[in-house]
This record gives C-alpha cells, structure tokens and sequence, in this order.
C-alpha cells in the first residue's frame, strides 16, 4: 500500500516535471498564446480594480522607502546644494542646458513627437514581473485602444521601453532594464552614436554601447533615441525621445569597452501613467 | 491533510489570490530598492501544511498562472516553484517541525534557492546582457523579506486550511472538568 503510494507521488512528480519542460519548450520565445490572451482578457479587469484597491497600501510602503531614502539623501543634498550655488552664480551655460532639457522633457509638443505620425494612448501600470530577471510591466490598455506590439512607451520622464505582447484590453511592456532590450541612441550635442543596453539586476543604470572610441563622451551629457531609418527599415522610436543622461564616462572604459554607463530619466521603479506611441512606421 | 473539494477550492483561491495580490501590491513596492516576491513563501507554507505533492502541485499552478498573466515563457516559473513547494513538503515529511522559526526560514532559504533556480533556468535560455553585482544584493533582500513575510502567511494559510490539518502543532488548552461537591 505505501510502495504504491509513494510511485504514484513520484509519478505525479514526473508529470510535473515533464510538463514544464513541454510548456517550456513550446512556448519560449513564441510571444502570447491562446491560454495566455483567454486568462489575460478574464484576469484583466480583477488585475485593473485590485490595482486600485491597494493603490493606497502602495503608497504608505513608498512612504517608508522614501522616508529612508530621503533620511540618507540629506547630507548628500546639503553638499550637492553648496556645489549647486557655486554654480549658479556662474550658469549661464547650465541654464541654457537647463532650457535644452526642458524642451526634451515636453515630449508631446516637442519636435520629436510633433511632426511624427505617432498618436500617444495614456495607459495606467497594472502589475509588475516580480523577478529581476524579467523588467516588464503589465498596462490597462491593448489592441482596443489602437495598441500594437513593439510601440513605444514613455512617459513624461522619457522613453520607458516597448509594447512586448498585447490582448484586447491590456498589454505588456518590456522596459528598458530587460535583458532583451536594446535601442540605438545618441549623445548630445556630440552626436556620438550607441546601443543602449541593460545591465540586468540593476535598474539605476544602463549602458550606452557600442560607441566611437575616437570621439570623447563626458558625465551630464544627454542620451535621446537615433531614431534611424534606412533601405526600408527604420527604428521602432522616433529620434529626439529622451532616454537618459551619460553617468560614468572614463577615457579607460570607451577606449577599451567602447561604452559608457548612462542613467534612465523616467524613474522605472515607480511607473504608474506611461503614453504609448501607436501609429509609427514600422519599417 | 485531507483533501476534499472544499480544501481544493480553498487552496487554488489561496493561490490565485496569492498570485494577484504579487502583481498587483507586491511587485509595485520597494524596500530598499528591492520588491519582496511572497510566491515562493506561498509555496513553501503549502508545502509545510499539505506535504510534497500539495506543495508541488501548487507551485505548478502558481508559477503557470503567474506565467499566463504576465504572457511569458510558460513552464520557468511553474518549473522553479513546483521544486520549491516539493522540498518544503518533503522537509515536512522527514523532520518534526519543533519551533516557530522554522516555517519562516525555510520561506527565507527556499526563497533564495527559488531565486537562485530562476536565475540559472535563465542563464541556460541565454542572457544578452551583462550581469550587474547588484542582483546578488537583491536575491538576499529578497530571500530576507520572505523571512518576514513567511510567517504571517503561513499562519492565515494555516488558519484557511485548519478543517483539512490531520494534526494541529499547538494542542487546544482543554477546560477542566467541574468536580461536583468538591
């Protein structure tokens, strides 16, 4: 009686097992399936009203992370605020940067969006993949809305990552952290061209790669979308987009690696409204 | 644990609420920079209660309906969590479980080991990114939070499941008999 037991629950196991491996091996890499668009669609609207629900409970735990963050900021800022005055005495070239930076921030009347034939879908941030493997979020927004996968997704920061599969009423988004994004960009003014690229496991930081070695990249310096388009093809974003400022530009790591470190504008961690780009050209 | 329908409707609703309330409440916040994932835990207090095939079988259920909602590879996390919710119960099994502490360090090492497990499943698949230091700052954090969280899960899992429990760890206090004409 108990041998018989114990080779049915090592039978079961070995279902299990197999059956993963099965699901596995169909399903990677082929994007949304039917189960998945059928428990999307049905779970979409408990995902949309839960999201609400705990909106609140969110709040006070950011509450917290911020209250220590900010407690560990303090003496950071004081000093930063002396540099900062120093500055400021002597900034007419920092505000003229300044003003630079603000017209790339106003991303819907500026000239990256404005003269394109992209119409931007206001969507609100539903779920999060709990690994730190996977950088995704889930939207309440998809194929009803106009919604189709590889659009782009910003937010008023700048550019957050791209459409990766999309249902009737919802969609994921792959953002700019996941092992698998890549876009090509380009630092300004210097015009020096890359790939931005995830260093997976830390969201602080991406990595402009790829780059010229013979041309010099410094620390403060504005990284947008190159946004390219040729024989026929052309980048899933339109150029202009602001992706991030250049962090960590050491003449040993762009002469030997030919990259710099570059740190994303929109804040990835704490999405809640984010646009997407529909209508593009998809060369 | 005796498993009647009643019981397996209360473990898939577990279940899926488990699933809902990680991506929708604990995935969006941060600590430290890092969200706490509960499904590992999850599995792992299933385990404890129910023993290795409960555990298994809802650590599969769980990672394919994680999987289903967030339209990835299905099979990595169904995969990942059946191992964790088997070893728990198989803990189960072997040892007696004499303190309190117990169910809330095995979600925090089981987490760990659930990460980790990911982490390598992925790294098969193939990464095209280079790997940051970081990730082994919040595989801990991670498994530290579970620490925490592991021990009020396991008690409102074990509150659901107490109809179906064959033995309960604390004993009722029983009340004493009325001796008449003492």
């Amino acid at each position: 009686m108990y041998r018989k037991q114990v080779r049915r629950r090592r039978a079961v196991l070995a279902l299990l097992i197999v059956g993963s491996f099965v699901l596995l091996t169909i399903t990677y890499g082929q994007g949304s399936n039917g189960l998945q668009r059928g428990v999307s669609t049905i779970f979409s609207p408990v995902q949309s009203v839960s999201d609400r629900a705990l909106k609140p409970a969110r709040d006070l735990v950011d509450w917290f992370d911020k209250t220590f963050d900010a407690r560990g900021e303090n003496g950071r800022l004081k000093s930063e605020l002396v540099t900062a005055r120093t500055q400021a005495v002597a900034g007419q070239e920092a505000l003229q940067e300044n003003r630079q930076l603000r017209k790339l921030l106003e991303l819907d009347r500026g000239p990256a969006l404005a003269s394109s034939p992209y119409e931007p879908v206001i969507g609100r941030v539903t779920a999060r993949s709990p690994t730190v493997w996977h950088a995704s979020v889930s939207i309440d927004i998809g194929s009803s809305d106009g919604v189709h996968a590889d659009d782009p997704v910003i937010s008023g920061d700048g550019v957050v990552g791209r459409i990766a599969s999309v249902e009737g009423g919802s969609s994921q988004v792959m953002l700019l952290t996941d092992h698998e994004s890549a876009i090509s960009a380009k630092v300004l003014p210097a015009g020096v061209q890359g790939v931005v690229k995830p260093e997976v496991g830390n969201p602080e930081d991406l990595i402009l790669d790829f780059i010229d070695s013979t041309k010099r990249v410094h620390g403060g310096l504005t990284v947008v979308t190159a946004g390219w388009r040729a024989q026929g093809l052309a980048s899933l974003f339109p150029p202009g987009l602001p992706l991030g400022e250049v962090t960590k530009a050491s003449i040993v790591e762009q002469e030997a690696k030919e990259q710099v470190q570059v740190r994303p504008y929109a804040d990835l961690r704490n999405l809640d409204l984010v646009q997407v780009l529909t209508g593009g050209s998809r060369g | 644990m005796i498993l009647t329908g009643k019981i397996v409707a209360r473990i898939v609703a577990i279940c899926m609420l488990g699933v809902l309330l990680q991506l929708s409440f604990f995935s969006r916040v941060e600590l430290f920079h890092v969200s706490p994932d509960i499904l590992p835990a999850l599995v792992v207090c299933l385990g404890l209660l129910g023993g290795s095939m409960t555990g298994a079988v809802s650590g599969f259920g769980i990672g394919f309906f994680l999987d289903c909602l967030l339209v990835e590879a299905l099979g990595i996390s169904s995969l990942v969590l059946l191992g964790t919710g088997y070893l728990a119960g198989l803990f189960r099994e072997r040892f007696e479980i004499h303190s309190s502490l117990v169910p809330a360090l095995l979600c925090m090492g089981l987490t760990l080991l659930a990460e980790l497990g990911y982490g390598v499943i992925q790294l098969l698949f193939g990464i095209d990114a280079p790997l940051s230091t970081l990730i082994i700052r919040d595989l801990l954090l991670k498994s530290v939070y579970a620490f925490f969280l592991g021990w009020p899960i396991y008690l409102i899992v074990r509150r659901t499941l107490r109809p179906a429990l064959v033995e309960e760890p604390k004993l009722q206090r029983r009340r004493q008999p009325t001796v008449l004409g003492a």
